[in-house]
């Protein structure tokens, strides 16, 4: 009978004897085929890169392209012993230091290895003249990263470098190989995906000295896609200019895109020095550099804003009902808490007298704000700077840093296990004491007052517009931001305004200074604002570290950076 | 005492046994002793271990193992669960277990835990009263350990893990539209285990399926076993005169591809002696099978047998791109020791099925 112990038997035997046949077919059918392979023993594998994609201004600017680069490369195992100190000499490199790359990392048998990258033409035509004297030496022209325009845009584009054995291992093979390049730093870190297309390879038939004799088969890499940026290379080219020699930044926003025209840090940093080999002095004196040029000092570092926090503190008034425009006080210089609590002091020693809400932003007069923060708790404080983005993150593409910090009661209870003392919300009230605020946190709080309270996040590449969702709006009456924009053209217009240097002549300007105390040093300048006053079309942040007074080192800046804006993007008057 | 230590052993397998382990270590040591390491010394430790265990099993028999496979299952998983959270990985997968300075492969003890578990449970129970309960929970028995191993990710065990289900719930009786069921299920599963699988495994399945797909990244290593294999004809390259395992062009060959070693070295004739032993092997399993009665023994010793034969396809399929490329070694052949073990583990079950034979 056949059971089912048979039918098992029978095909476990039918299955073996299958097997059998698969080997009779691969070792004595085709065996001669194979051997021949075998004998020859010549394939190898050459993986290509992909050329990574571009990066463009919004007019099709190239910021970051490819150029071409030759690269000599080595299988190690086509190598013959003489071949070292000949590619030494004419590498000009120590014959221990080719030994040293050639035993480099691989991922395979057979793979080449990466000599020397990006030498010169008459170089590379010198080793291919001479490749019969080096067994398996070859040049390959490869694609190189280059920023054409070196600082110009250096924080936002960032820079590529080499993947790490560690980091190899977990990625993609058809992505990363052992010498493939990675984002390290703004776009190029951020949209390093997109950027990176899909590495192809040859695998190729040498001969025994290793020269290719044919190509069996090929896969052509796939090239990244490439990438625009809301950025205008001119503007961003004029106010790097404008900062040089500053440790300042500038950042400037479309309003009717929410994407960035400009975003300048100074000082910065050529990108080009991490792609090429060459430039590890330049590498290295770039990353010891004192004044840290790698830092973006517009969304990487935090300050305290000073008297542009003021208008916070008027919102937080206002929107509670605990004051009106009109609501007076009067600045003598000084103010006491108490009649014991150490006065604390106007910038105007001599005092500014009765001011109501608008001659208090318009002057920056700290005494009414203290009289305002006494009608005030942080947290009341604290939960209109979150309203408006202040200590939230940016939803900026580059951005990396965990936001400012803006403190409150529960804040100072869990940090130094100590009640909020009263007088802290006077320091809170003009900008001061632990907060601490990026540039562009202030650059989306003058875009959300520009816009009459939408919600604006600033971005960096160009978005289908068509799609956008309907923007949500912070919960602050409109009215009460009407009042903070009038205050900030008071602050401009106003013979008596602290930003009236900034004034231009073709159109009105609303914007407020800050000029935020930091000791020992020279105070940290602010100016922010949005232009023209009607029918706003950008909003700025201007930030000059130690700049000393907003209303004039930052204010100066304000107008230089509005007349270059003019010149590129206003109509012209017809 | 050796005289009863040796009596009721089931000679012809024994031999095999002992002809795959001797041929293992030869090869071992053409593939590598260009290579620091001494493979071929420390084989030959695991190979006298596994050979004592295999000699030492019957002495408890398979029973007693057979008793305590519910908390060995229970242990397997928990061992499972832990390399999820505290394995180490090599090559991107999470397989081992490091246990002071012993690496333990808790897939290689989940393979017999769940067939000792499902073989338990599935004979304590007989087929003609509610199968679908006891398929059911027979199953899911067998499916924990599965889901977890892909999880790791290890293709290759799992790959093991179904045709050992299917061969004892086929000798238990089940019904054939169970069979059926359970085909579909799995076919429907299949999308369902994609999802899991890391890229560089759904690039050796997507190459398998079409070479030409990756000459670079998977292909190569399936090419180059192939011309491995191939070139070694009928007659073969000589003992250690192989050049594509020699010279790395093929990895592991020491372990997974040691296969690639064999071809090549004693060609055709070569690959039909190890395949002739392999039959042999499965032959002497398919003897002592005959002789229980006991549904159990039968079921464990197919189980032992299904386990054995897809390791030794799989692996020898891969080499010559009839199978896809997956870490399974050649059972007794390859360099390891928790395989060579547990290879002799399960084949002591077999030989102590063999001791305990009914005598008609």
């Amino acid at each position: 009978m056949f059971t089912r112990f048979h039918f098992f038997q029978a095909s476990v035997f039918i299955v073996l004897t299958l097997l059998g046949l698969g080997l009779f077919q691969t070792q004595v059918v085709r065996g001669s085929y194979y051997y021949e392979l075998s004998k020859r023993n010549r394939i190898r594998l050459i993986p290509l890169e992909a050329p990574r994609g571009r990066v463009f201004d919004q007019k099709e600017r190239l910021l970051a392209a490819n150029r071409s680069s030759y690269n000599v490369i080595a299988i190690p195992e086509d190598i013959t012993p003489e071949a070292y100190p000949r590619l030494a000499k004419l590498l000009e490199i120590p014959e221990r230091e080719v030994r040293r790359r050639m035993s480099a990392g691989r991922e395979y048998p057979f793979a080449p290895a990466v000599i020397m990258e990006d030498i010169p033409q008459e170089l590379a035509f010198q080793i291919e003249e001479r490749r019969p004297e080096l067994p398996g030496v070859s040049v390959r022209v490869e694609g190189v990263r280059y920023y054409p325009y070196g600082e110009t845009a250096s924080h936002v584009i960032g820079y590529i470098g080499t993947i790490n054995r560690r980091e190899s291992e977990d990625m993609d093979h058809d992505r990363f190989g052992a010498n493939s390049k990675i984002g390290r730093a703004g776009i190029e870190r951020a949209f390093d995906d997109s950027l990176r297309g899909w590495r192809g390879g040859q695998q190729i038939e040498v001969d025994a000295r290793g020269q290719m004799v044919r190509v069996l088969s090929d896969r052509k890499p796939e090239a990244g896609s490439d990438i625009m940026l809301t950025l205008d290379l001119e503007f961003q080219k004029k106010i790097m200019d404008l900062i040089k020699g500053l440790h300042a930044s500038i950042a400037v926003l479309d309003l009717e895109t929410d994407g960035l025209l400009a975003m300048a840090s100074a000082p910065a940093y050529d990108p080009n020095i991490f792609v090429s080999p060459s430039a590890s002095e330049q590498r290295l004196q770039v990353l010891k550099d004192e004044n840290s040029p790698m830092l973006d000092r517009g969304i990487n570092a935090a300050y305290p804003p000073g008297s542009i926090f003021k208008l916070v503190t008027a919102l937080a008034g206002l929107d509670l009902g605990k004051i009106t425009p009109e609501t007076r006080f009067r600045c003598t210089g000084s103010f006491q808490l108490t009649p014991k609590s150490k006065p604390a002091r106007c910038w105007l020693h001599e005092g500014h007298g009765n001011l109501n809400l608008y001659e208090a932003i318009e002057r920056s007069c700290n005494v009414y704000f203290f009289n305002v923060a006494k009608r005030l708790t942080p947290d009341e404080i604290a939960h209109y700077a979150h309203e408006l983005g202040l200590g939230e993150p940016l939803k900026l593409e580059i951005s990396r840093m965990a936001p400012g910090l803006i403190p409150d009661s529960a804040w100072k209870k869990a940090r130094f296990n100590q009640p909020w003392y009263q007088g802290e919300t006077l320091n809170m009230a003009i900008g001061q004491g632990y907060m601490l605020v990026t540039p562009f946190e202030i650059l989306r709080l003058t875009s959300i007052i520009a816009k009459n309270g939408k919600v604006v996040e600033p971005h960096l590449i160009v978005q289908d517009r068509t799609f956008m969702p309907e923007t949500p709006r912070v919960a602050i009456r409109e009215e009460n931001l009407d009042v903070i924009k009038r205050a900030m053209l008071q602050v401009v217009e106003s013979d008596y305004g602290t930003g009236q240097l900034a004034r231009v002549d073709f159109d009105k300007l609303a914007g407020k200074t800050g000029t935020a105390q930091a000791p020992p040093l020279q105070a940290h300048s602010w100016m922010t604002g949005f232009f023209p006053y009607k029918d706003p079309k950008i909003a700025f942040v201007v930030f000059v570290e130690h700049g000393g007074s907003g209303g004039i080192t930052s204010a100066r800046l304000v107008k230089q950076m509005l007349e270059m804006w003019k010149d590129l993007h206003a109509p012209p008057v017809t | 005492m050796l005289r009863r230590l040796l009596n009721g052993i089931h000679f012809p397998l024994f031999f095999s046994v002992v002809a795959l382990a001797a041929i293992g270590i030869l090869f071992i040591y053409s593939a590598s002793y260009r290579d620091p390491g001494d493979y071929e010394v420390k084989q030959v430790f695991w190979i006298l271990v596994g050979l004592a265990v295999l000699v030492g099993v019957p002495f408890i028999g398979y029973r007693p193992f057979l008793s305590v496979s519910y908390p060995f299952y229970v242990l397997t998983i928990i061992l499972l669960v832990l390399v999820d959270f505290f394995g180490s990985k090599v090559l991107g997968a999470q397989r081992w277990l490091m246990l002071g300075p012993i690496a333990i492969q808790p897939s290689e003890f989940a393979k017999v835990g769940a067939l000792l578990a499902g073989v338990n449970f599935l004979g304590s129970h007989h087929p003609w009263e509610g199968q679908t309960k006891t398929v059911s929970i027979a199953l899911l028995l067998l499916a924990i350990p599965l889901f977890l191993i892909i999880k790791q990710p290890d293709l290759g065990t799992a790959l093991l893990f179904i045709p050992m289900s299917v061969v004892i719930l086929f000798l238990w009786g089940v019904r054939k539209r169970f069979l059926v069921a359970c085909f579909s299920a799995l076919a429907l599963a299949a999308p369902l285990a994609w999802g899991f699988l890391k890229a560089y495994q759904k690039k050796r399945l997507m190459v398998f399926l079409n070479p030409n797909l990756d000459p670079l990244g998977s292909g190569y290593t399936a090419l180059q076993s192939k011309i491995a294999v191939g070139s070694g004809g009928f007659w073969g390259k000589g003992y250690l005169g192989g050049t594509q395992t020699q010279l790395h062009f093929v990895p592991e060959h020491h372990t997974d591809f040691i296969f690639c070693v064999i071809g090549e070295e004693l060609g055709f004739l070569g690959s039909l002696l190890v395949l002739c032993l392999y039959g042999f092997l499965f032959h002497s399993i398919f003897l002592v099978m005959q002789h229980t009665t006991d549904v159990k023994a039968k079921m464990l010793c197919g189980g032992v047998l299904a386990l054995l034969f897809s390791h030794v396809m799989i692996n020898i399929g891969m080499t010559i791109g009839l199978m896809p490329i997956a870490g399974v070694p050649l059972p007794l052949i390859s360099y390891g020791g928790s395989s060579f073990i547990m290879t002799c583990i399960c084949l002591g079950l077999v030989l102590s099925v063999y001791k305990e034979r009914s005598i008609f």
